[in-house]
C-alpha cells in the first residue's frame, strides 16, 4: 500500500478509464441510439430509424387490426412519406399533429414497429403522451 | 382598476426603499462603519477548534466502531493511541496552559 | 391588477440588483451599513415577489382572462384547485415560483445566519442577489406573467394531464428541491471568495442541503407516481429527458451529501466538495432549462421558447465564474490530509461518489447527445431506455453493494478480518435469499436476481448495524432494548437516519426490479362478455358507458376481475374527453393487491364502434414498494435532519472563540 503518495488519484484515474471502457463496450455492442429523421432525410439512411413529422389526412385502416395508414410530412417542408402502423395509438394523435414512429422502409412504405408511435405535445409544459410496450 | 393598483404599487416601492435605507437612517453618523473581519488569530482559533472537534469525534467513533465489532481489539489498541495524542495536542493548542484561562469576549475586533 | 403585478416585479428586480451590486461593493470595501442595506433589500424583494405572486393567484382564481397567462392556462369550468395550480402550469408562472422560493429561502438562510454572514461570509448576499437577478430579469423583460391582451370569452384551459393532485404538488416540491440547492452553493462560493477553507459553510447549510435533497427525491417519486397513474402506459419511469432533468441534480446532491461527511471527519476532498455543489446547482438550473424551454423535443423545436438561450447563457456564466473562483483559491483549498488506504470508509465514500457521478454523467450524455447530434449531423437521434437501463444496472448495482459494505468499514484503515466477520452474516442471508429466489423461478431475469440478492445483502447489513449498535449501547447502561434503540438513534441521528434512507433505496430497488424484470402483459380485442387471462387474473369485459363530468366527457369500459374462480370485484378504465382543452386523456384502472404485492393494470386503448374494446392488461409485481420507499425515504430524511440540541451546543462552543 503506498504510504506517502495518495492512492486517491490513482483510484479516480482507474475509475474514469473503467467507466469509459464500459461505455465504449456498450455503444459498440448495443448501439443505444437510433437516428431520428425527417421524411426528406429518409432516403439517405437505411435500417431502423425514428421518423418524425406532421400527420397528413387521410387516415385509413385500424392500428389494432391490419394497420393504420397515413402520410407523414416534414414539419417545415413538403416531402411526405407513406406510413403503416400497428399498436396503441396515443390519445393526442390526430391529423396535423407532430408525431414520431420507429421502423424501417420496406418497398417504399415506412413500416412502423409495434407500439412505437409517440406524439409531441404542442403546449409548453406537458410531457409527451406515450404508448409504450413496457 | 388602474388607480388602486397604482397606489398600491407606489406604497410597495416606498416601504421597500425605506426598509433598504434603514441602516443609514438608524445610524446617520456611526463611529465605525467597517465590516467585522476575523483577524488572523481568530481564524487560527477557529481552525484549531475544528481540529479539536475532529479529533474528539474520531476518538468517539473509534470507540463506537470497536464496541460494535467493526474494529478488532488489536487494531483498536493500535489506532487509539495516536488519536488520543492528536486530541490532546489539539486541546493544548487551543487552550495553552497559562495564567489567562479564556480569551476575553471583547478581544474580538468589532 | 396586472399593473400592480408588473410593478411589483419591477420593484423586486430593482431590489435584487441593488442587493447584488451594493452587497458586492460593501463586501469589497468593508462597509457594514451598506451590507446591512443590501441584506434588507434581499428581504424586501421577498415581499415584492410575494405581492406579484398574490396578484397572479387572485387573477387565476377570478378567471381574469385579460391576463394572457390566465387565458392560456385556465377556463371557466376548471375546478378551483386547478385554477390555483395553473400558477405553475406554464413558463412565466413557474419562473415566478422559482423566484418566490429563491427569495424566500435565501432570505431565511441569511436571516438565520445573519451574524455569521456579516462577519464571516459577507459574499453570500451579493451571490444570492446575482442569481436572483437573472430570474427577476427574465420575469420583467423576457417572460412576464402579467402581459395583457383582449380578454377572450373563455380560457384555453389547463392541460388535462396536469389536472390531478400529483401535478398540483409536484412542481412546488420540485422547486423547493432545485432552489434549495442554491443555498449551499451560495455559501460555498461565499466561503471561497472570503478565503475561508474551514467547514463552516457546510455546517450551516447542512440542513438546507438535506431538506432540498429530500424534497427533490420525493418530488421525483411523486412525478413517477403521476406517470404511473395518469400517463398510464404501465411503467413508472421512462428515462424521459424531463424526468432525467430532476434525477441528475439529485444524484450529484447525493454524492455531495456523502463527501461532505469525509470533509467534516477527515478534512479531505475539499476541492471535490465545492466542485460537486457547483455541479448540483448547475444541474438544477439545467433541469429547469430542459423542462421549460422545450429544447428536448428538438432544436428545430416542436415547442418554441425564447427563454432557452437566456438560461443556457446564465448556466454558462455560473459555471465559468465558479470554476474561476475555485481555480483562484485552489492553493489554499487543497486538503492537507491524504487517503491512506483503499479499504477504508473514506475510500468507500470516494467509490460511492465516483459511481454516482458516473451515473449522473451517463444520464446527462443521454439527454444531451441527441441535441448535439442534431446540431452537428443535421439529424437527431433518440436515446432509448436500453441505454439508460444498461448503465443504471452497471453503476447502480455496485452502488447498492457499497450501501451495504460502506457502513461496516472503519475509518482510515479497516481491519480486514473484522470486516470479513461483519460481512459474514449479510452475505449468508444474501446467498440464502438468492438461492431461494432462484428456486422460485427468479432466474428468468439474471439482472433482477442479482438485484434482489444485493438488496437482501444491504437490508441484512442495515439490520446488523441497528442490532449491534443497540446491543453496544445496552451493554453500557441499564436501558432495555427499546430504550437503547431509541437512545442509539437519538444520539446518532445522521448515521441511523442515513441507514433508514438506505433501506428506502433498497425498497425502491426491489420494487423497480419486480416491475421491470418479472411483470407480464397481454393485449387484445374484447367484445362484451369476452375475457382475457393475464398472470393469475381473469379479466372479463362487460360493456362501456359514457357520462358527463365537471369539465369532461368520461367514457368507461367496465370489467370484472377474478382469480382462480374467486370474484375480486369490478374495474373501470377508459378515457376523458376534455371540452375546453379539446384533448383526450387516458384513465387507467389499477387494482393493488397488497398481500401478493402486485398491481393489475388495465388500459383501454380504443373504444370500437361495435361495442368492443382494445385493451392492454399488465401485472406489475412489487410496484407498490416503490411508493412505500418514498415514505421511508421521507422518514429517514426527517431523522437525519432532526435538530439536535447537543450538537448545537457543541457547535456554539466551537465558535465561541470567534464571533458568531
Amino acid at each position: 500500500m503506498p504510504r506517502r503518495r495518495s492512492p486517491a488519484r490513482l483510484v479516480v484515474a482507474l475509475s474514469v478509464a473503467a467507466a469509459l471502457a464500459v461505455f465504449l463496450l456498450y455503444t459498440s455492442l448495443a448501439g443505444g441510439s437510433t437516428p431520428s429523421l425527417r421524411p426528406s432525410q429518409l432516403a439517405a439512411h437505411s435500417g431502423t430509424v425514428s421518423l418524425a413529422g406532421v400527420v397528413l389526412s387521410p387516415l385509413r385502416g385500424d392500428a389494432n387490426e391490419g394497420g393504420l395508414r397515413f402520410r407523414l410530412r416534414d414539419v417545415n417542408g413538403t416531402r411526405a412519406v407513406p406510413v403503416v402502423y400497428t399498436g396503441s395509438v396515443p390519445d393526442l394523435f390526430a391529423v396535423g399533429r407532430d408525431v414520431s414512429v420507429r421502423g424501417k422502409v420496406q418497398n417504399g412504405i415506412f413500416v412502423a414497429e409495434r407500439d412505437s408511435l409517440v406524439t409531441k405535445c404542442p403546449s409548453k409544459y406537458a410531457p409527451d403522451s406515450k404508448s409504450k410496450s413496457s | 382598476m388602474d388607480i388602486p393598483a397604482l397606489i398600491l404599487a407606489v406604497l410597495l416601492a416606498l416601504v421597500c426603499v425605506l426598509f433598504v435605507a434603514r441602516p443609514f437612517l438608524r445610524e446617520p453618523a456611526p463611529e465605525d462603519d467597517r465590516l467585522a473581519q476575523l483577524s488572523p488569530r481568530e481564524r487560527e482559533r477557529v481552525r484549531l477548534a475544528e481540529e479539536r472537534d475532529r479529533a474528539l469525534a474520531a476518538l468517539k467513533e473509534l470507540e463506537f466502531d470497536h464496541r460494535t465489532g467493526k474494529i478488532s481489539d488489536a487494531d483498536y489498541r493500535e489506532l487509539v493511541a495516536p488519536l488520543r495524542r492528536q486530541a490532546a495536542e489539539a486541546l493544548r493548542a487551543l487552550d495553552p496552559p497559562r495564567k489567562k484561562a479564556h480569551p476575553k469576549r471583547d478581544d474580538v475586533r468589532a | 391588477m396586472a399593473e400592480l403585478g408588473r410593478a411589483a416585479l419591477v420593484v423586486a428586480f430593482g431590489l435584487i440588483v441593488y442587493a447584488a451590486v451594493a452587497g458586492g461593493y460593501a463586501t469589497l470595501r468593508g462597509r457594514r451599513r451598506l451590507l446591512d442595506s443590501a441584506t434588507n433589500a434581499l428581504f424586501a424583494s421577498l415581499g415584492a415577489v410575494a405581492v406579484a405572486a398574490l396578484v397572479l393567484v387572485a387573477a387565476l382564481v377570478r378567471h381574469d382572462f385579460s391576463l394572457v397567462y390566465v387565458a392560456d392556462h385556465t377556463s371557466r369550468e376548471l375546478p378551483l384547485r386547478y385554477s390555483i395550480s395553473a400558477f405553475w402550469g406554464g413558463q412565466q408562472g413557474s419562473l415566478l415560483l422559482w423566484l418566490l422560493v429563491l427569495t424566500g429561502m435565501g432570505s431565511a438562510a441569511v436571516a438565520l445566519n445573519r451574524r455569521l454572514i456579516r462577519d464571516v461570509l459577507p459574499w453570500t448576499v451579493p451571490i444570492l442577489g446575482g442569481i436572483a437577478s437573472f430570474f427577476a430579469f427574465m420575469l420583467v423583460f423576457v417572460a412576464s406573467p402579467f402581459t395583457t391582451g383582449p380578454a377572450p370569452a373563455d380560457g384555453v384551459g389547463l392541460n388535462p394531464s396536469l389536472q390531478n393532485p400529483y401535478m398540483m404538488a409536484h412542481p412546488p416540491l420540485l422547486y423547493l428541491g432545485y432552489v434549495g440547492l442554491t443555498i449551499p452553493f451560495a455559501f460555498a462560493m461565499a466561503a471561497l471568495a472570503s478565503k475561508r477553507t474551514d467547514e463552516r459553510w457546510i455546517v450551516v447549510t447542512r440542513r438546507w442541503t438535506l431538506a432540498s435533497w429530500a424534497f427533490l427525491g420525493f418530488a421525483i417519486l411523486l412525478g413517477a407516481k403521476w406517470a404511473y397513474e395518469e400517463v398510464g402506459w404501465g411503467g413508472w419511469y421512462a428515462w424521459d429527458p424531463v424526468e432525467n432533468a430532476a434525477l441528475m441534480p439529485w444524484l450529484i446532491a447525493t454524492a455531495f451529501l456523502h463527501s461532505v461527511m469525509v470533509q467534516e471527519k477527515k478534512n479531505m476532498l475539499r476541492v471535490w466538495n465545492v466542485v460537486l455543489v457547483t455541479g448540483a446547482f448547475a444541474l438544477s438550473l439545467f433541469g429547469t432549462f430542459l423542462t421549460r424551454s422545450g429544447v428536448i423535443s428538438s432544436i428545430h423545436s416542436f415547442t418554441q421558447s425564447s427563454i432557452g438561450a437566456w438560461f443556457l447563457g446564465f448556466i454558462a456564466v455560473v459555471i465559468a465564474a465558479s470554476i474561476a473562483l475555485i481555480l483562484v483559491r485552489l492553493p489554499v483549498l487543497r486538503s492537507p490530509t491524504r487517503l491512506e488506504s483503499l479499504v477504508s470508509r473514506e475510500a468507500a465514500f470516494l467509490y460511492n461518489n465516483l459511481f454516482l457521478v458516473a451515473l449522473a454523467l451517463t444520464v446527462l450524455w443521454g439527454v444531451v447527445y441527441p441535441l448535439i447530434s442534431e446540431a452537428v449531423r443535421g439529424f437527431a437521434v433518440t436515446v432509448g431506455a436500453p441505454y439508460y437501463d444498461f448503465f443504471a444496472i452497471a453503476f447502480g448495482l455496485p452502488l447498492v453493494l457499497l450501501m451495504g459494505i460502506g457502513p461496516l468499514v472503519a475509518w482510515r484503515r479497516a481491519s480486514l478480518r473484522a470486516l470479513g466477520a461483519s460481512l459474514l452474516w449479510p452475505t449468508g442471508v444474501a446467498l440464502f435469499t438468492g438461492t431461494l429466489l432462484l428456486a422460485a423461478g427468479a432466474g428468468s431475469s439474471p439482472a433482477g436476481l442479482i438485484g434482489y440478492t444485493f438488496a437482501s445483502f444491504v437490508l441484512a447489513a442495515i439490520v446488523l448495524e441497528f442490532a449491534r449498535g443497540t446491543r453496544a449501547r445496552r451493554s453500557l447502561g441499564d436501558e432495555g432494548w427499546l430504550g437503547a434503540f431509541a437512545g442509539l438513534v437519538g444520539r446518532n441521528r445522521r448515521r441511523y437516519g442515513g441507514y433508514v434512507v438506505h433501506a428506502a433505496i433498497v425498497l425502491l430497488l426491489v420494487g423497480a426490479v419486480g416491475i421491470g424484470g418479472f411483470g407480464t402483459e397481454q393485449q387484445g380485442k374484447l367484445a362484451p362478455g369476452e375475457s382475457v387471462r393475464v398472470g393469475s387474473y381473469d379479466l372479463t369485459y362487460l360493456g362501456s358507458s359514457q357520462q358527463r363530468g365537471a369539465n369532461a366527457v368520461e367514457m368507461r369500459g367496465s370489467f370484472d376481475v377474478s382469480r382462480g374462480g374467486n370474484e375480486l370485484g369490478p374495474l373501470s378504465a377508459g378515457k376523458n374527453r376534455y371540452l375546453a382543452e379539446q384533448q383526450v386523456s387516458n384513465e387507467v384502472a389499477i387494482r393493488s393487491d397488497w398481500l401478493r404485492g402486485e398491481d393489475l393494470f388495465v388500459i383501454v386503448n380504443q373504444f370500437n364502434g361495435d361495442g368492443s374494446v382494445f385493451v392492454k392488461v399488465l401485472v406489475n409485481p412489487l410496484v407498490n414498494l416503490i411508493w412505500l420507499s418514498g415514505l421511508v425515504f421521507v422518514l429517514g430524511s426527517l431523522i437525519t435532519m432532526w435538530p439536535d440540541a447537543r450538537e448545537q451546543r457543541r457547535l456554539a462552543r466551537r465558535f465561541a472563540y470567534a464571533p458568531a
